[in-house]
């Protein structure tokens, strides 16, 4: 359990929900996968990017319900959530590699991806 | 592990032994129903014997030159009752060794613990902080046997199929694994007897310091984590490293421009074969919300183990289920381990239906799935084994408002578990 509640778990305390945050939090957890799964069959397969918006929108929420939550990062001190947020830096720079190191990759993604997009080498020019 | 200490009596061990039999019993009796029963020992008996006839049928129409719709059914039908009965004998082999692994895993913790003389167990005044030697030790055996892990899988490679090997091909690897037993079994006998007393806590003279007055376990746990970010992180961005330059038909389809020219079904991966069928998409599917479940399962054990205003439920059910906090605790955290149990016989039922339409580790496609969802089911299995011990704890010393947080911490490696599900899930099987 979080030390301390957070200002949602307060909410949710005093609201007329007849459960507590992390009833709620599990409901919200499996009707979002359930929507995650209905929009790769509802969704035609060429519009990827509309799917990809959802399974991407679908899982930020998904991860902030288990990590705030669950993992009880809401009320727990800041110094918890920084250590759990920092490898995150290094995944972004993971991320952003894909620009830098794979050739097909860089013509599918955006500028700010490719800050250097011609002044570098590549093992396929 | 900290100074207090709650008596442990060397009877309870018996029910170590006990919990093992109660296991080996699952394992028999699934491997009976699943393998002998529905999917068939014998050429003629159940799935097994649908799938030798399906089989000779559709090879003798090959033979013969059928073609056409009647050859097609064949070999539907071929496929069908492979698949079928693939099904049924994978669940039924999975549960049967995962039953044995529990049951060597719990009955080997308790015999263990049985050598150790009661005063050991029992209490004493040392309630000073000291730490344990045990992670020190588990790590050192995970580090060798990673070291041999080569040699020691071209060793048992050779060992299983008849062909040449050394036996100290075997011996870095081995070594590691008497140094992980080792050290589980010394933390084992460190825990159980911990009531909560005597946590150590991170002091500090500074106010800015982090973590000042937290639990230095808690800490520890939030460390590790941070390495197994970057663990799962290098999985999904060399997967995505390498699906950007892949012509998926999805690519292809939607007129990404490297693609152009390509045609369809040149890449295939495993989200290809999964996503276009609820049939295929159902093992995955389950196992998210079996993981969903199972996290709220274990934040139930904890809040019940937490709570010292505990009353039985008004709900009869629920009731006879949980008749007291301590049944409370154990049963919510018995409903995650076969939870996490039903996710890898799941998993490997999954894993069976894709190699045997011949997506296998053979290419790049199959090679960063079945490292990374295979990586994530291994930790999976590794909580699982953890869960089994706190089952153990929870049904013998017992958790409460003092030692509840053991369920926590390892609570966070569990919701940590279903995190990277969140990520691995939409990424290798819907995208």
């Amino acid at each position: 359990m979080g030390e301390h509640a957070s200002k949602i778990e307060q909410w949710v305390e005093k609201s007329p929900i007849p459960m507590d945050i992390y009833a709620l939090n599990f409901w919200i957890l499996i009707i979002f996968t359930l929507a995650e799964v209905a929009a790769v069959f509802l969704v035609p397969e060429e519009q990827k990017y509309i799917v990809w918006s959802i399974l991407i929108g679908v899982g930020v929420i998904k991860g902030y319900g288990i990590a705030a939550f669950f993992m009880h990062l809401a009320g727990d001190p800041r110094p918890y959530l920084w250590s759990f947020v920092f490898p995150f830096i290094f995944v972004v720079l993971m991320l952003w590699g894909i620009g830098l190191s794979n050739p097909s990759g860089i013509t599918g993604l955006p500028e700010w991806c490719t800050p250097f997009s011609g002044t570098y080498a590549t093992s396929n020019p | 592990m900290s100074g207090g200490h709650a008596h442990v009596e060397n009877s309870i061990w018996m029910r170590s032994l006990l919990m093992a039999g109660i296991f080996l019993t699952i394992g028999v009796v699934a491997y009976g129903v699943l393998v002998g029963g529905i999917a068939g020992f014998g050429e003629d008996q159940g799935l097994n014997g649908d799938y030798h006839d399906a089989k000779d049928a559709y090879y003798a129409a090959k033979e013969s030159g059928v073609t056409g719709e009647a050859y097609d059914e064949l070999h539907h039908e071929y496929v069908d009752t492979h698949l079928n009965y693939l099904t049924f004998a994978v669940a039924g082999n999975t549960i049967l060794v995962m039953m044995i692994v529990y049951s060597v895993f719990i009955g080997f913790g308790g015999f263990v613990n049985s050598l150790k003389p009661d005063a050991d167990h029992g209490d004493h005044d040392d309630h000073g902080h000291h730490g344990s030697s045990s992670p020190i030790v588990l790590a050192f055996g995970v580090m060798l046997f990673m070291i041999g892990f080569p040699r020691f899988a071209h060793g048992a490679e050779g060992m299983l199929y008849g062909l040449e090997f050394e036996l100290m091909d075997m011996a870095m690897s081995t070594t590691g694994l008497v140094f992980v037993v080792l050290g589980i079994a010394n933390w084992w006998q460190e825990d159980l007897p911990f009531d909560g007393h005597g946590e150590q806590i991170a002091t500090a003279t500074e106010d800015m310091v982090p973590f000042r007055g937290q639990h230095i376990r808690k800490v520890g746990i939030w460390v590790f984590l941070m390495s197994e970010v970057m663990v799962f992180a290098s999985f999904f961005s060399s997967y995505l490293r390498m699906r950007t330059g892949w012509c998926t038909d999805w690519a292809i389809k939607s007129g990404v421009e490297a693609c152009a020219g390509v045609p369809e079904g040149s890449v295939v991966t495993a989200s290809d074969l999964i996503r276009g069928d609820l049939a295929t998409l159902a093992p995955g599917a389950i196992n998210t919300f079996a993981l969903i479940i199972s996290s709220y399962t274990i934040v139930l054990a904890l809040k019940a183990a937490k709570n010292t205003n505990w009353e039985v439920s008004s709900n009869p059910l629920m009731a006879k289920l949980m008749p007291t906090r301590k049944a409370a605790v154990r049963n919510y955290l018995i409903a995650t381990l076969a939870l996490g149990s039903l996710f890898i016989v799941l998993k490997l039922i999954e894993w069976s239906h894709l190699i045997a339409e011949g997506f296998t580790l053979a290419t790049q496609q199959g090679s960063i799935f079945y490292i990374a969802t295979g990586a994530h089911g291994l930790h999976v299995f590794i909580g699982l084994l953890v869960m089994l011990y706190l089952v153990f704890k929870a049904d013998t010393v017992g958790f409460d408002e003092e030692n509840g947080q053991g369920i926590e911490y390892f609570g966070l490696y569990w919701h940590f578990v279903d995190l990277a599900w969140v990520v691995i899930f939409p990424a290798f099987y819907l995208y």
